[in-house]
């Protein structure tokens, strides 16, 4: 056992006054030989192969290189589900985000005394929040049929669960101090969680909006892969159709529409904070 | 009229912060606490509203056994006494008005205040009191613009919104220059005087308390150790209270 400790432990250093020093044993000596056994394993099981990169992945160009020139004149059928697609990110991020605000309060540590309730709360939301978009959208076509509408609620589902995390986690933070002096004149947790914790949160509860209404319309462009409405409906089928210049217009219209977006929200979220 | 009636509180971590408080506040009068940090002042102060519950003894306040209020009559009872703090506790990101018209949501119903929507008459007893601490014109300037002596008014005048019968004050001006504080110490005397409030306020500085106060409790682990005419406190009484002398700087200069 002390041969294996000598090979292994980096070697003691001695001070000039005989003092000797142990240094600690690098973490590089377990972590190394663990990502080494889990990246051959992962290569084994997916097949994945060099020379397959190599060979075939010049497609990837003859793809791009067909989306060039994009066809411009398909631009009158893509007009109608982009529109679908920012509208089912707008009503599900709303949705979403106004019933967030009540169950981040139920869950949130200072302001729900009831550890039942915050248990309960907590551990739905965990769970809700497991289910990927696609998975919630898989779901809601079943339940509600394909189309837009499955899209929206997989949107206003999700954003939900996300929502109410970011939040209660901004009101566990928040500043307490407003909230004992509003409830030392006599009003409700309720009435006091509204006028002395939302002041200090409302800038930070649309920047957080704004923030998943940009994932959301990212996350809608490809909820129509699975019948869920929006643009990802007509990529999918240009794509299958081999429309190179078809699907070079659905994504530069994609790629403008987020750009745009995103660039409007972060400015009103730089004038939020 | 408030009354202590041999009141106890022990902390659930065993702590005995009163240890049999006996003490009789008559409406209108200006009462100062003053004893070492951790003596009990702050515990004392937050009994009277119940932000802290009594273990043992009676405590009344004009009749009212508090220690029997819960929920809606608690609350009910809060309204008649106010809260201001040595941080301030103002919500720094909104205007004053809407820190003061805050007082006023637990006399509304809860739609009413989830909606904002606060009356004419709700509006006018904010801006008064906004005027009756000298800072009206702040009234629609975010509190953070403000410095500490006018947020510290701000927070004066959300408790006069309220329109108590007490003003519990836990070291007002602890955080204040001593030109501020002896400036918002006048603006309580004045509260005071002309609304005939009772204020109870711990003092961290002695001078402050004895200038300002017309009557004094000293206290020390938990027990009254002075209570009487602050015109009567000496150095005698004052070392009894701190358990040694104080020296010249610790009696703020002015």
């Amino acid at each position: 056992m002390d041969k294996i400790k000598q090979f292994i432990l980096p070697k003691p250093i001695t001070l000039g006054n005989g003092k000797v020093v142990q240094p600690k044993m690098s973490p590089a000596i377990y972590v190394v030989p663990i990502l080494a056994f889990i990246t051959i394993y992962s290569v084994n099981l997916t097949k994945f192969k060099l020379e397959t990169l190599f060979r075939r992945g010049y497609q990837f160009f003859v793809i791009l290189d067909g989306m060039i020139p994009p066809n411009f004149a398909y631009f009158d059928k893509v007009w109608a589900p982009l529109v679908a697609t920012i509208m089912m990110s707008v009503i599900g991020t709303l949705v979403g985000s106004i019933l967030a605000l009540p169950a981040a309060y139920l869950s949130s540590e200072n302001m729900m005394k009831s550890k039942f309730v915050k248990f309960i709360t907590k551990a739905f939301f965990s769970v809700v929040r497991t289910f990927p978009i696609l998975v919630l959208a898989l779901l809601f076509r079943i339940i509600f049929g394909i189309g837009a509408f499955a899209g929206t609620m997989a949107i206003g589902v999700f954003t939900f669960t996300i929502m109410t995390k970011m939040f209660y986690e901004l009101i566990d933070t928040a500043d307490m101090g407003p909230f004992e002096a509003i409830m030392s004149s006599g009003a409700s947790r309720i009435q006091a969680f509204w006028s002395a914790i939302m002041p200090q949160l409302w800038g930070q509860y649309y920047s957080l909006i704004l923030y998943n209404f940009e994932m959301n319309i990212r996350n809608a462009a490809v909820l129509g892969y699975v019948g869920a409405g929006g643009i990802g409906i007509i990529l999918n089928e240009r794509l299958g159709w081999r429309l190179y210049p078809d699907v070079g217009l659905i994504l530069l219209v994609m790629m403008v529409t987020v750009y745009l977006i995103e660039t409007l929200s972060r400015t009103i979220r730089k004038n939020l904070l | 009229m408030i009354q202590f009636q041999n009141v106890v509180k022990t902390y659930p971590n065993g702590v005995k912060a009163l240890k049999g408080i006996n003490l009789e506040v008559q409406q209108g009068e200006f009462v100062a606490i003053i004893g070492l940090s951790g003596a009990g002042k702050s515990t004392l102060l937050r009994s009277i509203n119940q932000m802290h519950t009594i273990t043992e003894g009676k405590l009344l306040v004009n009749g009212v056994d508090v220690s029997t209020l819960k929920g809606k009559s608690l609350r009910r009872f809060r309204r008649d006494i106010g809260m201001v703090f040595q941080s301030f506790n103002l919500v720094k990101r909104t205007s004053v008005i809407k820190n003061v018209l805050a007082a006023r949501v637990a006399d509304m119903p809860l739609w009413m205040s989830l909606l904002g929507l606060y009356t004419k008459k709700d509006k006018i007893i904010a801006l008064e009191a906004l005027d009756q601490v000298g800072i009206l014109e702040k009234a629609y300037t975010r509190a953070d613009q403000l410095s500490g002596g006018q947020q510290q008014r701000v927070a004066l005048a959300r408790c006069v919104a309220q329109q108590p019968k007490i003003i519990l004050a836990d070291e007002p001006v602890a955080s204040l220059d001593p030109v501020t504080s002896n400036q918002v110490m006048n603006d309580f005397v004045k509260i005071n005087k002309e609304l005939n409030i009772t204020v109870i306020a711990n003092m961290h500085h002695v001078d402050i308390a004895l200038k300002f106060a017309n009557r004094v409790i000293g206290i020390k682990e938990g027990l009254i150790v002075f209570d009487g005419p602050s015109s009567k406190v000496n150095n005698q009484i004052l070392k009894e209270i701190y358990g040694r002398e104080l020296s010249d700087d610790e009696l703020m200069e002015h």
